[in-house]
C-alpha cells in the first residue's frame, strides 16, 4: 500500500465519522437522509466513482432517443468542421484525434474528492473547448465516451447521447463561454482557465442530474427529483469541480510557460501577448 | 490500463461472426432490454451475456470488474428507489432519530430499472468482448457512419495506448519526487501532468501526420474491407432476434 492510499483510507474514516455528526445546517435539509445514504454508499464501495457518465440501460428507450437526437445536430456540425479543416490543413484529423486520446486518458484519471472518500475524473472538456473550440470539443467528447462506453464499461451505446449532451455539448460551452468572458474582461488567463474548469464541470453536473431524472423518475413529480439527484452528487462533485478547476488552470499555465506557441496557435492567446 | 476488447480469444464461435450481424443483434437487443416493462427479459438477457462471456474463456476477474461499476449504479438506483420514491409502505424503521421507510412500489420501480441496466451491460460486455477495434470500425463505416468520425475513433483508439504509457512515465517520474505529497502539491503535480499530456498529444499528431503525409495521406484513410454476408450467420442472427423477440413479446 503506498501512503497515498493510506491517506485516502484515513480521510474516508474521517468522513465517515463525520457523517455521523452531521452539522445543524445538514439536518435542516430536507433530503438529507438520500445524501447521507449517498454518501454512506461511496464510502462502503471504496472503488473510484465514474459517476459523470450515465451508465448503459438507466434512460428507457423514449429519453434515450429523446438526448441522441438533441446530441447528433452538435456532433454533425463538428463531423462538418473538421471535414472542411482538415480538406485545408491535412494535420488536423490526427492533432483531433491525438486531443482526443488526450481527453480520453484525463477523464480516465481518478482523482480523490476528500470531503467524499472516494475518487471521482475530471470531464477535461473544459481544456478541449478552450484550445480547439466546443463544436470541434463537442466530437472529442463524442468519440471519447464511444470508446469508453465499448471497452471499459463507462456510459453506454443507449446513454451515449445523453453524455455527449451533458460532457460534451453543455461541459465544452460552458468551459468556453466562461473562458471567453473571464478573458473578454481583461482576466488572467490562468483565473479564467480556473473558472472554466469549475463553471464546465458543474454545468456538466447539472446537465447529468436532469438526464438522470428524466430516466429514473416513474410517476415521481420531475423537478423534486432532479434537486434530490442535485443534492446527492453536491458532496462529491463540488469539490471535484474546484479540483478541475485547479487542473485546467494548471494546464493552462503549463502550457504558457512551455508551449506558448500552441496557445497562439489555437487562438487562445495573441502573438503578443506572449512574453519572451 | 486494460481495454476489454483485449481479453478477445480468437478460437471462439462468436469471434468469427461478423461484426455488422453482432452489431444489429445487439442494437435489436438493446432496443428490446430498454424498452420492456417488467424485470424478466433483461435478466434473461443477462444470464445469457454471462454465459457467452465464460463461454468466450474472459477471465471472472475481468467479468466482475467490467460489471463492478454498473452493479453499483444498479444497486445505489435500486435502494434509493425503495426508501425514497413511492406510496405503499413495506416496512419502516428508526436509526439515529430518522424514520426510513422502504415502498413496494418503489422496490419494483427500484428492479424493473437496474435489472434494464444489467441486461444492457452484459449486451455491451459481450459486444466488446467479441469484437476486435478494427472490425467494428470497418462495422461502423458499412453502416454510413461518416468517414471523418470512423478515422477519428481509429486515430483516438490508437495513440490512448501511446499517451497512457507517456502519462505513466510522467506520473511515476512526479511521484519519486513527492509530487503527490500533499493536496497543494498533488494538485500542481496533477494540472502539469495533464498540460504534459497535451503538449506530447500536439507532438504526436505533428509527427504523425508528417509520417501519414510520407506515406501518401490525402485526407482519407482506408478501412477495412467487408466480406459478403454468409447466409448461415444471418439466418441463425435472425432466428436468434426472432426467438428472443417472442421471450421480449410474452
Amino acid at each position: 500500500m503506498t501512503i497515498q492510499d493510506l491517506r485516502f483510507k484515513l480521510q474516508r474514516f474521517r468522513l465517515l465519522t463525520s457523517t455521523l455528526h452531521p452539522s445543524p445546517f445538514t439536518l435542516h435539509l430536507p433530503p438529507f437522509t438520500l445524501t447521507l445514504a449517498a454518501l454512506a454508499i461511496s464510502t462502503l464501495f471504496p472503488e473510484k466513482s465514474y459517476a459523470m457518465h450515465i451508465s448503459e440501460g438507466i434512460l428507457p428507450l423514449n429519453w434515450a432517443a429523446l438526448w441522441f437526437a438533441v446530441a447528433m445536430p452538435f456532433v454533425a456540425y463538428g463531423i462538418w468542421r473538421l471535414k472542411t479543416v482538415s480538406k485545408t490543413d491535412l494535420s488536423f484529423k490526427p492533432l483531433v484525434g491525438l486531443m482526443a486520446a488526450a481527453v480520453f486518458i484525463i477523464s480516465c484519471m481518478p482523482i480523490p474528492v476528500p470531503t467524499a472518500g472516494t475518487s471521482s475524473h475530471p470531464c477535461g472538456t473544459a481544456i478541449s473547448g478552450i484550445l480547439v473550440g466546443p463544436t470541434i470539443s463537442i466530437l472529442i467528447s463524442a468519440v471519447a465516451l464511444l470508446i469508453q462506453a465499448l471497452f471499459l464499461a463507462h456510459g453506454g451505446l443507449s446513454t451515449w447521447g445523453a453524455n455527449i449532451v451533458s460532457m460534451g455539448v453543455i461541459g465544452s460551452f460552458a468551459g468556453y463561454g466562461v473562458f471567453k468572458l473571464m478573458r473578454g474582461v481583461k482576466l488572467n488567463l490562468t483565473i479564467s482557465a480556473f473558472f472554466a474548469g469549475l463553471l464546465a464541470d458543474w454545468a456538466t453536473y447539472l446537465t447529468t442530474s436532469v438526464e438522470l431524472a428524466s430516466g429514473i423518475r416513474g410517476d415521481a413529480p420531475f423537478m423534486p427529483l432532479v434537486t434530490k439527484i442535485i443534492i446527492a452528487f453536491i458532496p462529491t462533485q463540488l469539490p471535484l469541480g474546484i479540483l478541475e478547476g485547479f487542473i485546467t488552470a494548471g494546464m493552462v499555465s503549463l502550457l504558457l510557460k512551455k508551449r506558448p506557441d500552441l496557445l497562439v496557435r489555437f487562438g487562445v492567446i495573441k502573438a503578443g501577448e506572449v512574453k519572451v | 490500463m486494460e481495454l476489454f476488447s483485449e481479453h478477445l480469444k480468437k478460437e471462439h464461435l462468436l469471434s468469427k461472426i461478423d461484426a455488422r450481424i453482432k452489431l444489429i443483434v445487439v442494437f435489436t437487443l438493446l432496443v428490446m432490454v430498454l424498452s420492456y416493462k417488467g424485470i424478466s427479459f433483461p435478466l434473461i438477457i443477462a444470464i445469457l451475456c454471462l454465459f457467452l462471456c465464460l463461454m468466450m474463456r474472459v477471465p471472472f476477474r475481468v467479468v466482475i470488474l467490467r460489471f463492478s461499476e454498473p452493479m453499483f449504479i444498479a444497486s445505489v438506483l435500486l435502494l434509493l428507489k425503495f426508501f425514497f420514491s413511492g406510496e405503499e409502505a413495506l416496512f419502516s424503521i428508526n436509526i439515529l432519530g430518522l424514520k426510513i421507510v422502504g415502498h413496494k412500489d418503489g422496490l419494483i420501480e427500484g428492479l424493473k430499472i437496474s435489472s434494464r441496466i444489467i441486461g444492457a451491460v452484459s449486451l455491451l460486455a459481450v459486444l466488446g468482448f467479441a469484437t476486435p477495434f478494427t472490425e467494428f470500425m470497418a462495422g461502423l463505416s458499412w453502416f454510413k457512419v461518416p468517414k471523418p468520425f470512423v478515422e477519428l475513433l481509429m486515430l483516438t483508439y490508437r495513440y490512448i495506448f501511446v499517451l497512457f504509457e507517456d502519462a505513466g512515465v510522467i506520473y511515476n517520474a512526479q511521484r519519486n519526487r513527492l509530487g503527490y505529497s500533499g493536496i497543494k502539491k498533488g494538485l500542481r503535480s496533477f494540472g502539469t501532468l495533464t498540460g504534459a499530456l497535451i503538449i506530447r498529444a500536439f507532438e504526436h499528431s505533428q509527427k504523425t501526420s508528417l509520417a501519414m503525409l510520407q506515406r501518401g495521406y490525402t485526407g482519407d484513410m482506408p478501412m477495412l474491407r467487408q466480406r459478403p454476408f454468409k447466409t448461415a450467420e444471418v439466418t441463425t442472427a435472425i432466428l436468434f432476434v426472432f426467438v428472443m423477440g417472442i421471450i421480449w413479446k410474452i
